[in-house]
């Protein structure tokens, strides 16, 4: 799988954020992608999946166009996002929320994970599986969050500050688990998060963005070498 | 004897009144429109089921196309109205004036298709009544127990151990995220409002044969359902259903102590003290929706 932006621009109504954003991602790969509060990170994986329009550019999975595509027709390719703060359903159980996510999910040509695939990745939901979502832990929530975006054959998955609200100790284990589980199943992801270095540790390549300019793009071993606060 | 026989017609009212509440906050819990037109699809299905009886048509057939009359102006009305307001991002307060907009022309396309003026069922067993322990009640309301009683057992079952009733929950619960997993909340809008209009053409019907038919009527009736919804605890379904006939019956005692004039705003006033002592209703219910 290759993700492909290239000179996207969107943003809401009439006023564009992102200003030409061009990056590749290829199979497996994790891009950490950093920058302060409004600088245009959501609103580019808003973009990539279509909950926001591109006003220019183009966006390529797999070398096929995708910007004009709807949300659902993004999310048959294998784009997957994992919202940030609420990305459970709070009034289900976990076992409900697996069973009804999965159905939605199927892929006719075979699943490359199921509903009992994800429990065997995520054992704690396993042990949870009655438990009403709303009533779990916040790291427990960003499991199930997680696993609800694993559901399917998915490609790519976006995960928009998955360590909100969680301890530091939680935050290591929970992006050690998401790495293992992406490098074990080809699956890549963009990780928009503030935590810079837990999500260094997991990271193949590194993306800032400031006022919605790309203004680093390289590799980890890249980003080591710099002073990364310079680019905030 | 007295106070007993207006208990259980309280409690027969408010099994009626119970599933229109009950449908509305079903609709309400997962869109969160407030479906003022759900009171029109209510008359109008009283009076569909009345004109088939008329020209012939064995009631249980007439009930049946009255329910699936229902579900089809309900799930057209989220369609072509609520799922293009959605589109252009209108408010909850435009959806409601927009709601009102339909009840109003319901209620008018009711009274000249059919008529302005009150009617009633030409049923032979309408007015034959069956005593149980000691109480009176007739046929209609016998049936009014037995059908509100089946269908809230049926859409709680619904919801709780069904594939669509666990992913109306769902969508109810978190609709942005229903959206990125592929949940098609348009679509469970549609079939929610599809039941829940399903549903009220029951009590629109039963209590028509049990009384009369009026085309304006309805408008009281639902915002006593609402009323019972909000007592409840918005979201929850028992506490619709159970504030319903809680509500009824409290109404039905009162005509014992004051005129029967004063009966509703008896209830309106027992609302606004027990909603005073206990805003989140009687089960609480953590609801999200704009109200």
């Amino acid at each position: 799988m290759t993700l492909e932006a290239r000179g996207l621009v969107a943003g809401y109504g009439d006023k564009s954020i992102l200003d030409k954003v061009s990056f590749t991602l290829k199979d497996g790969e994790i891009l950490a992608f950093f920058g302060h509060n409004g600088a245009g990170k959501s609103t580019t994986l808003k973009a990539v999946l279509g909950l926001l329009p591109a006003q220019e550019g183009e966006i390529l999975l797999d070398g096929e166009r995708i910007e004009k595509l709807s949300v659902s027709a993004r999310l048959k390719r294998g784009l997957r996002l994992l919202p940030e703060g609420r990305g459970v359903f709070p009034d289900l159980s976990v076992e409900d929320s697996i069973e009804i996510v999965a159905r939605s999910n199927r892929d006719p040509n075979g699943n490359k994970i199921s509903g009992d695939d994800v429990y065997e990745l995520l054992p704690v939901l396993k042990d949870r599986r009655k438990i009403v979502a709303g009533e779990m832990s916040g790291g427990q929530q960003q499991m199930l969050a997680f696993g609800l975006a694993l559901l399917g054959s998915p490609k790519c998955v976006l995960l928009e500050e998955p360590s909100v609200g969680l301890q530091p100790d939680l935050v290591e284990e929970l992006f050690a688990k998401m790495s293992d589980i992406c490098k074990q199943l080809s699956i890549s992801a963009i990780l928009i998060e503030h935590k810079i270095v837990s999500a260094m540790k997991i990271a193949d390549q590194v993306m800032i963005i400031n006022s919605g300019k790309l203004v680093f793009n390289g590799t980890k071993t890249e980003a080591e070498q710099i002073d990364l606060w310079n680019y905030f | 004897m007295l106070y007993l026989q207006l208990v259980a017609d309280g409690v027969v009212t408010g099994c009626a009144i119970g599933l229109v509440s009950v449908s509305f906050a079903y609709f309400y819990a997962t869109t969160g429109i407030f479906h003022v037109a759900h009171a029109g699809i209510y008359t109008l299905c009283g009076y569909v089921a009345w004109y088939l009886t008329g020209i012939g048509v064995p009631f249980p057939l007439a009930l049946l196309a009255s329910i699936a009359c229902g579900a089809l102006v309900g799930a057209g009305i989220q369609a072509t109205l609520y799922r293009q307001l959605d589109k252009k991002g209108a408010s909850p307060l435009v959806k409601l004036i927009a709601s009102i907009g339909v009840l109003t022309t319901l209620q008018n396309v009711v009274a000249i298709l059919f008529t302005p003026n009150i009617v009633q069922f030409d049923l032979p067993w309408r007015l034959a009544r069956v005593t149980i322990g000691g109480l009176a009640f007739s046929v209609p309301q016998v049936l009014v127990l037995v059908f509100s009683v089946v269908l809230f057992a049926g859409i709680v079952a619904f919801s709780k151990y069904t594939t669509l009733g666990k992913r109306i929950r769902a969508v109810a619960s978190n609709p942005a995220l229903a959206e990125i997993t592929h949940l098609h909340p348009q679509k469970v809008f549609i079939y929610v409002i599809a039941i829940a209009s399903g549903l009220v053409a029951v009590p629109g019907v039963l209590i028509g044969v049990d009384q009369a038919l009026q085309p304006y009527t309805s408008l009281i009736i639902l915002l006593t359902a609402v009323i019972a919804m909000i007592a409840g605890g918005i979201g929850s379904l028992g506490g619709a259903f159970i504030m319903s006939i809680v509500l009824a019956v409290v109404q039905s005692l009162s005509v014992a102590f004051v005129s029967g004039r004063w009966s509703v705003a008896v209830v309106f006033g027992i609302f606004v003290v027990f909603i005073l002592i206990r805003p989140e209703g009687l089960f609480r219910h953590k609801f999200n929706r704009a109200i």
